[in-house]
């Protein structure tokens, strides 16, 4: 079998999104070509997402063979982490804190890094940051920590 | 005439304000260096940027956002041609002929081919919004729901088959989002759509969420997997000056590049990346030099980088006069506008004279700009290109966070950029584009729209798509378009085309 690994997973993706969104979609009034409800265009979306994705899944059997590639667990699971760590403490926290906390996990991504290195690119960051979003956009952002403050 | 004159008089007089100036200035800098340095495009880093435009005007937000995406295209090239490697996916051709150049100690010529050619290209591409707006705009005017709907149509079809790789894929990621267009509070009736109840969700979902997660965070995690191995080995530029025999053979690619750029640009799906392989493959076939090509000919740097320069441009075209993105970037500038409060259509160039002719007028001044920013200061550029990346992709990721939380103040939007990174991360591994889903989830609300609005005027007959001229039409080029691709032949061609620029 000539399978195109990608594809079928390609396909299955997009078959997955087609199901949740036609079952969701039961709950939305369908109404008629003439006065469409809300859930008129969603059936048409989804309905043509599914026809397409067994589309992608047939023809993963004749596109091949590919294989699917090795994922980047580490690096994948480290960037993603960092920005969560940064939604999950920045109200809290505050700006500055929060930004030595996530650069610190990010850095861990790439090998390379050195410590002194990691250090110099946190100041340098935490004064761009500073100057950019605090100074001249000033955006509403809670610099320090107001978990004792307030 | 006249009233052409008027009206690019009040564009330079928008153009030439201090502020514009300067945020047309800052945002050609910003876009040299994104496109200087690989691994970071414009639709990142205008997505990136959107959070601090909300407190710009609309006229100045969208003069800076447009230099990003010309600048980039500057920039990339000289990636290219000191680097072996593209900097902007736009200059993937500039490496094969440009690089040979720089190898031959011709770096300079080449550098300043490219620059001189896409400043001719971003002149011509100037004067070419500027005519054919009003012309468009006034068509477009005409236009009723159902022409409209026929449109987008023809317009998500164009960029499905355009996009890289399988046709199939690309109209699946196209309509996935329309899809995700849908979810948020129903226009007409209220309802609350795939919401799952959550309350930020009813506003739909946030697009910059969708692009600095596909587009930024997404790319952070594929380039860390791929090992970077950049060493400048040209450090000596060399003389900027072109020889005469050198200028005699790039004018005509130059020529042949804009056209082609231009008519490219105006294309729903196309843009600049596909105009340049485009206008590689026609040098190729028709210089003078062919046989030179492979040995470092100037042809094969002249005509594609005129070329991306000049689709950059032309793809605002339908932007400006129907409302319809060309492409990611476009559809990126679709949601800057809204978020400004301005509906982008044929009515903006009465209701915001001073945004489009502004914009089209800063075009001309910042390409000048660029020629300035990258001919005599691409020392700098070169010394840009010494920073590693991973002092770069700390930053690209701390800002994508901190301006995603800024639109709303809600860390609800960051943990969905999360969401998307995953995704886009997860799409490339299955080679899924997310150039179409971006163009798909602007434009699915607005087709949802228009096509309630055709059906109710037509009492619900579908035929009212068939029966007017203009929405047939646009359905018979759609179906033309889809049944090409099908040939063999024409696919062939277009993947040895992809092959050979990738």
């Amino acid at each position: 079998m000539k399978i195109n690994q990608k594809d079928l997973l390609a396909g299955l993706i997009l078959m997955a999104f087609a199901v949740a969104g036609l079952w969701l979609n039961m709950d939305h009034t369908l109404g008629n070509a003439r006065r469409m409800g809300p859930g008129y265009m969603p059936m048409l979306a989804f309905g043509l997402l599914l026809a397409l994705s067994i589309a992608v899944v047939a023809l993963s059997t004749i596109s091949g063979p590919e294989k699917l590639e090795r994922w980047a667990w580490r690096e994948l699971f480290l960037i993603l982490a960092a920005i969560c760590v940064f939604a999950l403490i920045l109200e809290k926290a505050g700006m500055i804190l929060t930004l030595v906390v996530s650069i610190s996990i990010a850095s861990l991504a790439d090998r390379t890094h050195k410590p002194l290195g990691v250090l110099g690119l946190i100041a340098f960051l935490v004064a761009l940051c500073y100057l950019v979003f605090i100074q001249w956009l000033d955006i509403r952002i809670p610099v320090w920590p107001t978990y004792f403050g307030y | 005439m006249e009233t052409l004159l008027a009206n690019l008089a009040l564009g330079f007089s928008v153009a030439f304000s201090l502020e514009n100036l300067t945020f047309a200035l800052l945002g050609a800098f910003i876009g040299t260096a994104i496109g200087v340095l690989p691994g970071i495009g414009p639709v990142a880093t205008i997505s990136l940027l959107l959070p601090i435009t909300f407190g710009m005007s609309p006229t100045t937000a969208i003069i800076m956002l447009a230099g990003i995406y010309y600048g980039a295209q500057y920039g990339g090239s000289t990636t290219a041609i000191l680097l072996n490697l593209p900097g902007e996916v736009s200059s993937v051709v500039t490496v094969i002929e440009g690089y040979k150049m720089a190898r031959n100690g011709r770096a300079g010529a080449a550098l300043a081919t490219a620059a001189l050619g896409s400043f001719f290209a971003g002149s011509v591409a100037t004067v070419v919004v500027a005519a054919s707006g009003p012309l468009l705009t006034s068509i477009a005017l005409s236009f009723g729901p159902a022409d409209y709907f026929s449109l987008m149509f023809l317009g998500l079809i164009i960029s499905a088959v355009l996009a890289q790789g399988s046709i199939v894929k690309g109209i699946g990621m196209v309509v996935l989002g329309v899809g995700l267009g849908l979810v948020g509070t129903d226009v007409q009736t209220g309802q609350q759509r795939f919401t799952f109840g959550v309350p930020e969700l009813s506003d739909g979902v946030d697009f910059v969420a969708i692009a600095m997660g596909m587009f930024g965070i997404a790319e952070i995690i594929l380039n860390l997997e791929r090992p970077e191995s950049r060493n400048v080995l040209t450090n000596k530029v060399g003389s900027l000056y072109l020889t005469r025999e050198e200028f005699r053979r790039a004018v005509p690619s130059v020529l042949r590049g804009t056209l082609l750029g231009t008519v490219i640009g105006i294309l729903p799906g196309g843009g600049a990346s596909l105009s340049s392989f485009g206008s590689y493959m026609i040098e190729r076939k028709v210089s003078k030099y062919r046989h030179l090509f492979g040995t470092g000919a100037i042809e094969g740097v002249a005509g594609p980088e005129a070329a991306n320069n000049a689709a950059a441009q032309a793809s605002f075209i339908p932007l400006l006069t129907l409302g319809i993105p060309a492409n990611a970037v476009m559809a990126l500038m679709v949601g800057a506008l809204i978020i400004q409060g301005i509906q982008p259509g044929p009515r903006m160039v009465e209701a915001q004279p001073d945004l489009f002719w502004g914009l089209i007028c800063s075009m001309w001044v910042g390409n000048l700009m660029l020629l300035i920013i990258n001919l005599p200061m691409i020392g700098m550029w070169v010394k840009l290109l010494e920073v590693p990346y991973r002092h770069l992709y700390p930053a690209i990721m701390i800002f994508c966070a901190i301006g995603m939380y800024s639109i709303n103040n809600n860390v609800f939007d960051v943990y969905l950029m999360v969401l998307f990174g995953l995704f886009g991360y997860l799409c490339s591994k299955v080679k899924l584009e997310g150039a179409p889903l971006l163009i798909g989830f602007v434009l699915g609300p607005m087709m949802e729209e228009h096509l309630r609005r055709a059906m109710l005027l037509s009492r619900g007959d579908v035929m009212v798509f068939v029966e007017r001229p203009i929405s047939a039409s646009m359905l018979a080029i759609s179906a033309i378009a889809l049944l090409a691709m099908m040939l063999p032949n024409l696919r062939a061609g277009k993947e040895k085309a992809m092959a050979e620029g990738g």
